[in-house]
């Protein structure tokens, strides 16, 4: 039946597959092994990251991550605590009358990492590289409305704009696309859209050992002209899943895990109970906000969007649903961003009778035994829409739901998918959606843009608004004005009507987390959402 | 068994066929333009001119079907496109991070060998015995266990608790064991009770009572004749499993950040990296059908009877 061939055949088949598994096995066994022990090293701090840090090119976006691109690159002017520009690779500069010209004084004594200096010539390249792809980088509002850049002398930069637009300074701080690649790393035709050949800027931070998806080690840029880092070295660790950075942490490999959604509340409040690390939580970095479509027919009177306001307990929501990392909101912009500290908007206390009397007021009456108001024959009845995977959108969306039902609103949710949710945005085809600012350094003048800006959801959100024109006319004005007390003063106007008319209610500020061993010492946020939060870190 | 063979390649055709239409298909359904899609990931703001443009660079603006030929006959140069997020040749990115998957898979099919043959065997001889019992309960456990879920259990037990191995990452064969052992979990789960139950099964055969009356040695029957027959079936359970191991490999390397091919797709997914996700579900199917063949194969060189059988339906 079966001679013995088949037999050692089989046999052979199975040892073949463990020779090749072992040989592979004992590849991986010779493979350099990179600190596989603990990674509290003495001058090495080690930071975990969800995604690979991407190419390290100061003009490129995702998949390169901003932190690492911060590390290596710098601006010419910082965002600092409560929006406030401080002069870095730009000693100062100066605005003219017109605020259409814009002289930079550079820093003199800086150094890229591979020796060069750093002076206007190489600033020039680098914005004439931005410049070529302005397509790519419209978004950032001040460079579209650049005329042209000139060397003045070596250490003078000039740009021209064709028109005033105050935020250009404050621009400049965003960690893309605006920092500074040294000569060496362009490629030879210049252009650095499709990659750099060698990181090299003028930060505290060098690129050392790189491995796709699975560390990257910076070191100290030893030439730095600023005051040095006390590590040694960063190492970034890529850990996807959020539960694995946690164990990773408990075990002692990871010193510091920091960001927004890096570490999911649970975890973190578990951590901090115990006792063993320290945990920071930083100032609000935006606002979650719901925006109201006005053009729908139940909420176009501004009392019923008021009503909506009124009708549920903000403190206990946010309270209850993040724990206590979010902030109840009472203002659509925090009030650490530039001209967002003296907005005049009311204030809304959660206030049941009111929300009802406001609704009665509008004409929505409650039918004997029916749960839901009425005017004319039509029902109160709206839609929420959310991002079905994000997890605080949706118990939001719930408690909403169940707070609304109680003033005889019938709330009808709907989890989308994000890209739909956004499609849906700009499409207008929403009653009521969840949405969140940029943040330092782009707020307040590009949510405001963002707010004037047809197609992208809020311009058509607000139609009701008597006003709407005298605001869109406003918001045009602001980034032209050259007047420091007319900017304010019509910040804070444009503010205050769009959230007094309700179509936008803030609920909460949303902030970072950061949890660290306890060696780890002088660990602080940065003012920039997007900056790297190693400045001054160290290990004891 | 050439001509069989043969036969078989040539099945190949339709069966991929069917797939690239399946996966041109699902783009073309689901609610993502892939234009709009790109700009996004790319950062650009996407006007209606741009989107044009992109859409006429992609052959978006092309009939379904041209769209599909189009695809094919790329796909047939191993061109998958340009990921929309790193620029990049798709082909490149997917066979650097291969490695490290087919790695893992080895791995984990080593272990799933190793601990399966004899659990499954012994089961089978040693019927409601300690073994038998054993192996019931861990095939209980491994087929109801979500992968992720172990995968946490064994860096909490082993890596954070008693310190034995690393949490993530690669570089030593310390590195594979946690993720070789959660991916082969579920597998060694399967085999013990397929080995079990094609032993049980032979054991009943004419041959082996035949076997039993020549006077031959208890331990050779089990060991020379019914293993040699009841090992056939974890053969083709072996091969039918390897595009599900691939598959597997998502979860397994998201939890312990292995950088191979199943982290990249998840990013891709998040992304909407279009020419990535296709390329993913294209490889996967790819496997399904080769393993398929090759199962097929080492079947009939260790059973000849498969290969009589087929020649006498011809």
């Amino acid at each position: 039946m079966f001679n013995k061939i088949n037999s050692r055949n089989v046999l052979k088949t199975l040892a073949l597959i463990l020779i090749v598994s072992s040989v592979l096995l004992g590849c991986a066994n010779t493979s350099d092994d990179v600190s596989s022990s603990k990674g509290t090293n003495d001058n090495m701090l080690t930071f975990a990251w969800a995604r690979d840090i991407g190419e390290m090119n100061p003009h490129v976006y995702n998949p390169s991550q901003l932190f690492a691109q911060s590390m290596v690159y710098e601006p010419l002017v910082s965002y600092q605590e409560g929006g406030e520009l401080k002069p870095h690779l730009a000693e100062s500069w100066d605005i003219s009358k017109d605020g259409k010209e814009y002289t930079f004084h550079l820093r003199e004594n800086v150094k890229f990492s591979d020796g060069t200096s750093f002076n206007a010539e190489i600033v020039k390249k680098n914005f004439d590289t931005i410049l070529n792809h302005i397509d790519i980088h419209s978004w950032l509002g001040f460079l579209s409305k650049i005329d042209h850049t000139e060397v003045i002398d070596e250490y003078t930069f000039k740009l021209t704009l064709t028109e005033p637009y105050y935020p250009a300074i404050q621009e400049l701080a965003v960690v893309r696309p605006v920092r500074f690649l040294g000569e060496s790393g362009f490629p030879e035709n210049g252009d650095t859209s499709k990659g750099v050949v060698e990181p090299v800027g003028t930060g505290p931070w060098v690129l050392d050992e790189y491995k796709v998806d699975e560390f990257a080690i910076f070191k100290r840029n030893e030439n730095y002209w600023g005051e040095l880092p006390k590590e040694e070295k960063i190492k970034v660790k890529i850990i996807p899943d959020a539960e694995t950075r946690v164990l990773a942490f408990e075990k002692g490999e990871i010193d510091l895990i920091y960001g927004e959604g890096n570490i999911s509340l649970d975890a973190f409040k578990q951590l901090e109970s115990t006792g063993n690390y320290e945990t920071s939580i930083s100032e609000p970095v935006a606002t979650r906000q719901l925006v109201i479509n006005s053009k729908k027919e139940q909420l176009s009177d501004e009392r019923v969007r008021q009503a909506l306001h009124y009708a549920f307990n903000k403190e206990a929501l946010v309270e209850g649903i993040t724990s206590g990392y979010e902030e109840k909101a009472d203002y659509i912009l925090p009030a650490n961003f530039p001209y967002t500290k003296d907005i005049d908007a009311k204030v809304i206390d959660y206030d049941v009778e009111k929300a009802k009397s406001l609704l009665e007021e509008a004409g929505w009456v409650l039918p004997k035994g029916k749960t839901i108001r009425e005017k004319n024959g039509q029902l109160l009845e709206v839609e929420l829409m959310y991002d079905s995977a994000e997890a605080i959108q949706k118990t939001m969306a719930e408690v909403l739901q169940s707070e609304w039902a109680g003033i005889g609103v019938k709330l009808n949710i709907v989890g989308v998918e994000l890209t739909e949710q956004v499609q849906r945005f700009k499409d207008n085809k929403f009653d009521i959606n969840f949405f969140s600012n940029y943040g330092a350094p782009y707020d307040p003048h590009t949510f405001l843009n963002i707010v004037a800006s047809e197609g992208f959801g809020f311009n058509e959100a607000i139609s009701a608004y008597p006003n709407k024109d005298e605001l869109l006319k406003q918001i045009a004005e602001v980034t032209k004005t050259t007047d420091e007390e007319k900017r304010q003063q019509l910040y804070s106007a444009i503010l205050t009507s769009i959230q007094d008319q309700a179509a936008v209610i803030p609920i909460s500020y949303i902030k970072k987390t950061a949890i660290y061993q306890k060696d780890v010492t002088n660990f602080t946020f940065p003012a920039n959402r997007d900056e790297h939060p190693f400045t001054g870190i160290s290990i004891e | 068994m050439v001509t069989y063979i043969l036969k078989r390649m040539i099945s190949i055709i339709p069966v991929f066929l069917f797939a690239t239409l399946l996966t041109t298909g699902m783009i073309h359904l689901s609610p993502v333009d892939p234009a709009e899609a790109y700009l996004t990931a790319a950062h650009i703001q996407p006007t209606d001119e741009i989107l044009a443009q992109k859409r006429q660079e992609f052959g978006l603006d092309q009939p379904f079907f041209i769209q599909y030929v189009n695809s094919i006959m790329k796909i047939c140069q191993l061109d998958f496109g340009i990921s929309y997020v790193s620029n990049k040749p798709v082909w490149d990115e997917v066979t650097n991070r291969m490695p490290a998957t087919i790695q893992l898979a080895l791995g984990s099919i080593l272990i799933a060998v190793l601990i399966s043959v004899p659990l499954g065997f012994l089961a089978g001889v040693k019927k409601n015995s300690v073994f038998d019992h054993f192996s019931r309960l861990l095939s209980f456990i491994g087929a109801s266990i979500p992968s992720f879920w172990f995968g946490y259990l064994l860096i909490f037990f082993f890596s954070v608790k008693l310190d034995l191995f690393p949490v993530e990452g690669t570089g030593t064969w310390q590195h594979l064991v946690l993720p070789s052992i959660t991916l082969a979990f579920p597998l060694i789960a399967i085999y013990t009770r397929l080995l079990r139950a094609s032993v049980l099964e032979n054991i009943e055969e004419p041959y082996v009572l035949f076997a039993r009356t020549r006077g031959i040695k208890e331990k050779t029957i089990m060991g020379k004749h019914v293993f040699r027959i009841a090992i056939s079936p974890m053969i083709t359970g072996l091969g039918m499993n390897l595009g599900k191991l691939l598959t597997g490999t998502i979860i397994v390397e998201a939890v312990f950040s292995w950088p191979g091919f199943g982290r990249y797709f998840i990013e891709a997914i998040f992304n909407r990296d279009i020419p990535v996700i296709q390329c993913y579900v294209l490889i996967a199917a790819s496997l399904f059908i080769i393993s398929n063949l090759l199962v097929d194969m080492i079947q009939m060189y260790i059973d000849p009877r498969i290969s009589r059988k087929e020649g006498y339906k011809q």
